[in-house]
């Protein structure tokens, strides 16, 4: 079996397996007859797969008779900002994400600068299956626009929604992790913005990765030594398009990558109060959140374009996930861990608090995480199977199955990027939330064998 | 009926009209088939001037990343530049996103193996089997190399030609030229080669735009327009070179085209004057070759019509120039293949160690006049009908290299079915013009006259 995921918002794999020349090109080719006339943005991360992915879909792109505007190495939030600055058709955002350095991936962006919405997504699959492309006769060809330094008047916007000189006088000291990703380098540009001093490392945009792209605590040890050292208010992990994060307390503690939607969200509200939206795996201190802000929490299917769709149908002032990834209805309806990094500084700055008594203050969850490898077919079948340990107990069947009981929920669902089954239980007790994975993983492995 | 999309894969690449026929994708398992044929490594990737081709090459980059060469984008380069840049970095082939003459909504690839030589057919097959099969060779992540960009790298095929001519003797003469470059990738290359070589110069059909002024066969219509410019211009020569720039066309000092063997013919008289050794031609060079390498006392060997099969001869028989009848000079000291710069440095230099003009200079050899014509003939007929006629003289001084060609002192005739149409073509060469109509009819009677026996017969089995 070769791992091969399509789902609404694009398309991923492992290189020289599932992801080849022709199943980059037909896919770029099914969004080029897709859109409506008009340029498109491509941009990419930095791995050393994404010039191969690039040449693919700016070649069906130019053949679908679109120009392309070529933004070369650059984070999906500046991708997604460049949409609507340059009233583009859409975008192609190439990176892997949070995954492996073997895998990377076509995110497919619309006209309003957000992750396809499903009916898009849709489309998208339903084009490609066909396999009916519209190539246009090249009477007059279309070309490639390269845009140097697209991060700049991204920075600009950004900074003009930011309380600039309360960040500044602050003078704070950070530490940043961007993995060798698209982020790499523009933390230096955003953190000189923002009058920060920046302690920085992977920070080459060579697509190296030290450790997986994944931004959480087992991947957070050297920025951990490194707040330390340097005496940093704040540490960040970025994954490779920037479109994630997790944090580091100022006294090095490495904090789950659930607690940056709650953190923020805390502060954020108070300046643009509305509902909050995140997914049916994120942590319930989002819900403490929100009651004491008076707000609703809608909760969707797990991945950015779900979450995206939600927050602008629901009118939301934030919308995140617990993996990392936030949005707010003031910036972006877009991942974007620039605005969040910026935003964090803002926080710190007018609070006047530290990260560590802002994780004090927030309810103590303990969440657990397992995964299982599962042949790619029977993913869906097993995550159904589980629904027999909970005889007569109300499930959630929006993205798998998702079990409430008081003080607990559980969530298992089968990943959209990897063959993997994901368990998820969360309760105020460790032992519960431990507990209670362990049944299920236990269950499926004997279904495994 | 669905309609049949022109799509055409032969030893020479693959070529259709973009949009139709040439999709990225067909490209992208082209250059997939390719990257997976030569293995890992460096691999050249060229193109011309037509609006396609960024695309195509974006496609053709791709898969050539995919399976874990290393492609080199030389930008658009004439093909004897790419073919000579293949060789001189030691890169495992290239990939040229052309298709030559065709009209602009045409594109196409070809391709080059190691050492700059255009695949034997044998290789051309083993390469095409794995584009059929589909069996591809992608290498995972970690092993994936980057593309890399050069740019002005077609100066080191002009320094490598200057570096065998003689330039002072050249420069000295201050030649006034006139230059069409047929809208073809000659234009990124031509004028810096002439200005080396201190020519006074007026450039037309430069632009590359990937439209065409005119066709880029040197037939007296399409160098009308350089005729008038030499005499506008009071130029001591023309020079036209063909979309690809491997060949080149020559006008007088009077505007007057000098008829497509002059170019071979000027070419191979010079190299052998500075050095002796085999001359190779196809058969339907001219017999002026045979006279010239008499002059010097060296063997003139003939091969079927392709430019491969003169350039394997060559090598073979190490030979010191050699080419085709249409414009196409072959000089190894600087790459084998043809090349319409190193044939305008070796005339420039012959002209310029000459006291008269071109036209005078082209009145030292012996004049051959050679016609051509062709006439409609089924594919199956043509080769029964072509084996008749070869019984008939097969006591007679014949080569049956390519088609028929019958040899008569100082004149030759040539039937050759066409591989790409259902047609027969004759030419016939002759110290005069009488002589050569004469022998073109004769043939093309006797021919006409075996198919009309054949078909009787044919219907008459029935």
């Amino acid at each position: 079996m070769k791992p091969l995921k399509l789902s609404v918002s694009g398309v991923r794999g492992i290189i020289g397996q599932a992801i080849t020349p022709e199943l980059v090109i037909d896919f770029a080719s099914a969004f080029g007859t897709m859109l409506a006339a008009g340029p498109i943005v491509v941009g990419r991360d930095s791995r050393n797969s994404s010039p191969m992915l690039a040449a693919g879909v700016v070649s069906a792109l130019l053949a679908t008779g679109h120009e392309v505007i070529d933004l070369g190495l650059c984070p999906t939030p500046v991708i997604e900002f460049q949409v609507k600055r340059q009233k583009a058709a859409g975008a192609v955002s190439i990176t892997g994400g949070h995954n492996p350095a073997s895998w990377n991936a076509l995110n497919f962006i619309n006209g309003q600068g957000t992750y396809l919405d499903e009916f898009q997504g849709q489309e998208l699959l339903d084009l490609y299956h066909l396999n009916r492309f519209q190539p246009v006769l090249f009477k007059k060809a279309p070309g490639i626009i390269r845009e140097l330094n697209p991060e700049e008047p991204y920075f600009d916007w950004l900074l003009s929604r930011l309380n600039l000189p309360a960040i500044k006088q602050a003078h704070f000291k950070v530490v940043a992790d961007p993995v060798n990703g698209a982020g790499s380098k523009l933390v230096d540009k955003l953190f000189d913005l923002l009058g920060a001093r920046l302690t920085a490392i992977n920070n080459g945009a060579n697509g190296y990765f030290p450790h997986d792209p994944e931004p959480r605590p087992r991947n957070a040890m050297e920025v951990s030594s490194l707040v330390k050292i340097t005496g940093a208010d704040i540490g960040f992990l970025l994954n490779s398009d920037a479109s994630r994060l997790s944090l580091v307390s100022e006294n090095g503690e490495t904090l789950s990558e659930e607690y940056t939607l709650p953190l923020l969200a805390s502060y954020y509200l108070k300046k643009h109060p509305g509902p909050v939206v995140t997914n049916l795996s994120t942590s319930m201190m989002i819900d403490e959140v929100a009651k004491e802000k008076k707000v609703s929490v809608i909760r969707t299917r797990v991945g950015q374009s779900a979450i995206i769709q939600a927050m602008l149908q629901e009118k939301a002032a934030v919308a995140g996930e617990g993996s990392g990834g936030l949005a707010f209805d003031y910036f972006q309806p877009a991942f974007d861990a620039f605005a969040a990094m910026a935003l964090f500084l803002e926080l710190l700055a007018v609070e006047g608090q530290k990260i560590s008594s802002l994780v004090e203050r927030l309810p103590r969850y303990h969440i657990v995480k397992d995964s299982l490898v599962c042949p790619a077919h029977r993913l869906h079948t097993l995550v159904a199977e589980v629904k027999k340990l909970y005889p007569g107990v109300e499930i959630n069947q929006m993205d798998g199955l998702r079990i409430e009981k008081k003080d607990l929920w559980i969530h298992v669902r089968a990943s959209a990027t990897e063959p993997l089954i994901r368990i998820i239980a969360e309760s105020s007790s460790p032992h519960r939330a431990q507990t209670e994975v362990d049944k299920i993983m236990s269950y499926l492995r004997r279904l495994t064998g | 009926m669905r309609k049949v999309l022109p799509l055409k894969i032969s030893v020479s690449g693959v070529r259709g009209i973009v949009g139709q026929s040439l999709t990225p994708q067909l490209a992208a398992r082209f250059a997939s088939a390719f990257g997976t044929y030569l293995g890992q490594g460096q691999v050249l990737v060229g193109q011309d001037s037509r609006p396609s081709g960024l695309m195509l090459k974006k496609a053709v980059t791709c898969s050539l990343l995919a399976t874990g060469c290393q492609p080199i984008e030389v930008g658009i380069l004439p093909m004897p530049t790419i073919l000579f840049l293949t060789r001189k970095k030691q890169a495992r082939g290239a990939v040229v996103i052309t298709a030559s003459h065709n009209p602009s909504d045409w594109n196409g690839l070809k391709f080059i193996g190691p050492d700059g030589l255009y695949l034997p057919a044998s290789q051309i097959e083993e390469f095409l089997d794995i584009f059929h099969q589909g069996e591809f060779t992608f290498v995972p992540a970690e092993r994936l190399k980057p593309a890399l960009t050069e740019k002005n790298a077609g100066f080191l095929h002009l320094r490598r030609i200057l570096s065998q001519i003689d330039v002072n003797l050249i420069k000295k003469r201050k030649f006034r030229v006139v230059a069409d470059c047929a809208n073809g990738a000659g234009a990124t290359l031509l004028p810096s080669f002439l200005h080396e070589l201190g020519c006074e110069v007026r450039f037309i059909n430069t632009e590359l735009t990937g439209k065409f002024a005119h066709q880029s066969e040197p037939t007296p219509e399409n160098l009308k327009e350089l005729g008038r410019e030499v005499r506008d211009f009071k130029a001591a020569l023309g020079l036209a070179q063909d979309a690809d720039a491997d060949r080149l066309a020559l006008v007088d000092e009077r505007g007057r085209p000098l008829g497509e063997d002059a170019t071979l013919s000027l070419s191979v008289d010079h190299v052998l004057s500075r050095k002796k050794g085999p001359v190779v031609v196809n058969l339907s060079s001219s017999l002026v070759i045979e006279d010239i390498a008499g002059k010097y006392g060296v063997p003139v060997y003939r091969t079927k019509i392709g430019e491969s099969n003169v350039v394997e001869k060559m090598m073979e028989t190490r030979a010191v120039v050699g080419g085709e009848g249409n414009g196409g000079v072959i000089w190894p000291a600087v790459h084998p293949c043809r090349d319409s710069f190193t044939a305008a440095g070796l005339i420039l230099e012959r002209l310029a160690g000459f006291p008269g003009s071109i036209s005078e200079l082209m009145d030292t050899f012996p004049r051959y006049y050679l016609l051509k014509d062709k006439f409609d003939c089924p594919a199956e007929l043509a080769f029964r009908a072509l084996t008749e006629l070869r019984h008939r003289y097969q006591t007679k001084n014949i080569s049956t290299v390519d088609g028929l060609k019958i040899i008569r002192e100082k004149a030759w005739v040539h039937l050759r079915p066409s591989n790409t149409e259902p047609i027969i073509r004759v030419m016939a060469e002759a110290r005069t013009a009488k002589k050569a109509k004469q022998l073109l009819e004769d043939f093309k009677n006797e021919i006409k006259q075996i198919l009309n026996q054949l078909s009787q017969s044919g219907r008459a089995s029935y």
